[in-house]
């Protein structure tokens, strides 16, 4: 929902758990804490699907393949296959999902120091519908960025969608808006992914993941009364509901998942600064709009890190000092505004905002 | 029976036991009635349509699915007419009946020229692969899918493991008739194929797979679709899947 901020006073409250700033990075201190006998290098065994936090992420949005694709359209599937078998040996440069599943990785080697013998991790799965060749280029791709992607799915012609639930996925990523919507239609999280033209720098120790509230985390039916009654509608609406949660959006299992692994950072009552941080950048405001957004959030017993109310301010600036790995938006008004200023951004086709006509 | 006058030499002769393709001795059988069909009736309309299509691209086209009936059991061998008027009955082209006992059964197959064994028993199976003569071991589930596409599943995890000498006769069947499989495959572009070659490392992940991608493609073959699972849960995915018959060196890698 897009509120007009010069109906408001102020730009709005920002609002953070335990008093860091949003600009800071967080390293993994007080290491000494967490040590256990050193353990011998573990062979990497990819986590049980039931387990884990399974990303599925589109070969479009891991890689550039910007040039591979203007051939595709340019010669169609058959020169496109030709292309990439003569080019076999070289290397896609990184896409926008790239620094966000190295964040994921750094994750993992947190999480593995602490509990050796679980896999509660995050698990990268490669969704492909290119034809089975093209893999092996993207298979020493994946070695030369060192990512840490064990299993794939090139499904040919089919739609990746069918194969997305087989692999228990908590989150879908790619630059499809169809295979997107059919997933989200599905009941798979899932965002079309769009890449910055200079991406801008993120932490390669803390895993920084920032949500849009309504149509994301939450449903659509705020939105609804702002579209119906305009803002003043809204506001009363918000006002009269402030303590009824919301009902949940399709990112709400994802922050679930995130906020799952949080709780393992927690060692002996002692918070550590956690290997991911969440955020909320809403339009709301911090009145009972927003207040309403956090109490729908502690009623489903999560928590976010930081929670930023914009009332109606660009989402824009907020994102780049924050600097997420990723942020999810159901309304490409807010998606393009991220992408200008350097911000991996990714639409999700949900609700009101995103009905085809 | 009007049958097409397959090339001995080209012909990728796929042998079938008649207790595969239709069901005998179930509730309800009249003795004149034609079988009601089988696990093994959707794979035959499969291979017959994939034959189609080769001679749509090519009339002259030689290297074509030959299809054969077989069975050692005696009950079924004195059911002949009613198993050649069901094959017929239901348009099917089967070019061969070969009925013999059970100590001849293998040669029988091999003088046949078989190059591919399909049966639901897996003792039968079993039997055949150990003596030279590829098999596959017909599951009920995915057999009778309704896809119309043949979709072949080739076993990443024993294709990587082939590179042992010397290559035991096995070996060298499942290579050659891939390759056929393979040649096959590229007679039609990358949609519309009315065959599939599809790769599953169950084991294995994403440097195993691309192994046995490299290894196929040297044979021939190349892969429309390939799923590494490392470890994850076969069940799921094989369903997705649905192939006809899965390819292995070993009817091990078949287990769950």
């Amino acid at each position: 929902m897009s509120l007009n901020s010069q109906t408001l006073t102020g730009s709005g409250q920002d609002w953070t758990r335990n008093g860091s700033s949003s600009s800071s990075r967080g390293p993994m201190e007080n290491e000494s804490m967490i040590l256990k006998p050193s353990t011998p290098t573990r062979n990497l065994i990819p986590p049980k699907p039931e387990n884990a936090i399974t990303i599925a992420v589109s070969s479009q949005v891991l890689f550039n393949m910007e040039k591979e694709q203007q051939i595709y359209k340019q010669q169609g599937m058959e020169g496109y296959i030709k292309y990439q078998g003569e080019h076999e040996t070289e290397h896609f440069s990184p896409g926008p999902a790239c620094s966000f599943v190295k964040a994921l990785e750094a994750v993992n080697t947190q999480l593995r120091k602490l509990y050796p013998d679980s896999d509660e991790l995050f698990d990268v799965v490669l969704m492909m519908n290119n034809d089975a060749e093209v893999g092996l280029r993207l298979n020493n791709t994946i070695n030369h960025h060192q990512l840490f992607i064990k299993r794939f799915c090139m499904t040919g012609g089919n739609s990746p969608v069918s194969f997305l639930k087989a692999y228990h996925t908590n989150l879908y990523l790619s630059s499809d808006p169809g295979k997107v919507r059919e997933a989200l239609a599905k009941g798979i999280a899932a965002a079309i992914m769009f890449t910055p033209e200079k991406m801008n720098e993120v932490s390669e120790t803390q895993l920084r993941v920032a949500f849009d509230g309504d149509g994301v985390l939450f449903s659509d039916e705020s939105e609804r009364i702002f579209k119906k009654d305009g803002l003043e509608g809204f506001q009363e609406h918000e006002k009269t509901h402030e303590k009824d949660p919301m009902k949940q959006g399709p990112l709400k299992c994802f922050l679930e998942a995130l906020g799952k692994l949080q709780n393992k950072c927690y060692v002996n009552g002692q918070r550590m600064d956690c290997p991911i941080r969440t955020y909320l950048v809403t339009a709301r405001d911090d009145g009972s709009a927003g207040k309403r957004a956090l109490n729908t959030l502690s009623s489903w017993g999560l928590e976010i890190d930081e929670a930023h109310f914009l009332a109606g301010a660009p989402k824009g600036p907020k994102l780049k000092e924050i600097r997420p790995h990723i942020f999810f938006d159901d309304q490409k008004s807010h998606v393009d505004g991220a992408v200008e200023m350097g911000t991996v951004a990714c639409h999700v086709p949900y609700g009101t905002a995103n009905e085809l006509s | 029976m009007s049958c097409l006058q397959k090339d001995a030499d080209r012909a990728v002769v796929v042998a079938v036991t008649s207790r595969a393709v239709f069901e005998s001795g179930a509730e309800g059988d009249d003795g004149d009635e034609v079988y009601k069909v089988g696990t093994a009736f959707p794979l035959l309309q499969a291979l017959q349509r994939v034959n189609a299509r080769l001679l749509e691209e090519n009339p002259a086209e030689s290297l074509l699915f030959d299809v054969i009936l077989v069975t050692t059991d005696l009950e079924q061998q004195q059911q002949s007419s009613r198993i050649i008027s069901s094959t017929r009955h239901y348009g099917l082209e089967v070019s061969k009946f070969s009925f013999s006992g059970t100590e001849d059964f293998i040669e029988s197959l091999l003088t046949n020229n078989v190059r591919l064994f399909l049966s639901t028993d897996r003792n039968e199976a079993s039997h055949a692969s150990q003596n030279g003569v590829l098999s596959a071991l017909l599951d009920q589930n995915l057999a009778s899918c309704p896809s119309e596409q043949l979709r072949v599943l080739f076993c990443g995890d024993a294709v990587i493991r082939s590179n042992i000498s010397p290559m035991p006769v096995s070996q060298q069947a499942t290579q050659s008739f891939s390759a056929q499989l393979g040649e096959m495959r590229q007679r039609f572009g990358m949609f519309d194929s009315p065959l599939s070659m599809v790769l599953m490392t169950a084991r294995g992940g994403r440097e195993s797979c691309s192994a046995a991608l490299l290894t196929l493609r040297s044979q021939g073959v190349s892969v429309d679709e390939a799923y590494c699972l490392a470890g994850a849960p076969r069940g799921p995915i094989l369903s997705l899947i649905r192939p006809h018959f899965l390819l292995s060196n070993s009817l091990s890698d078949l287990e769950e």
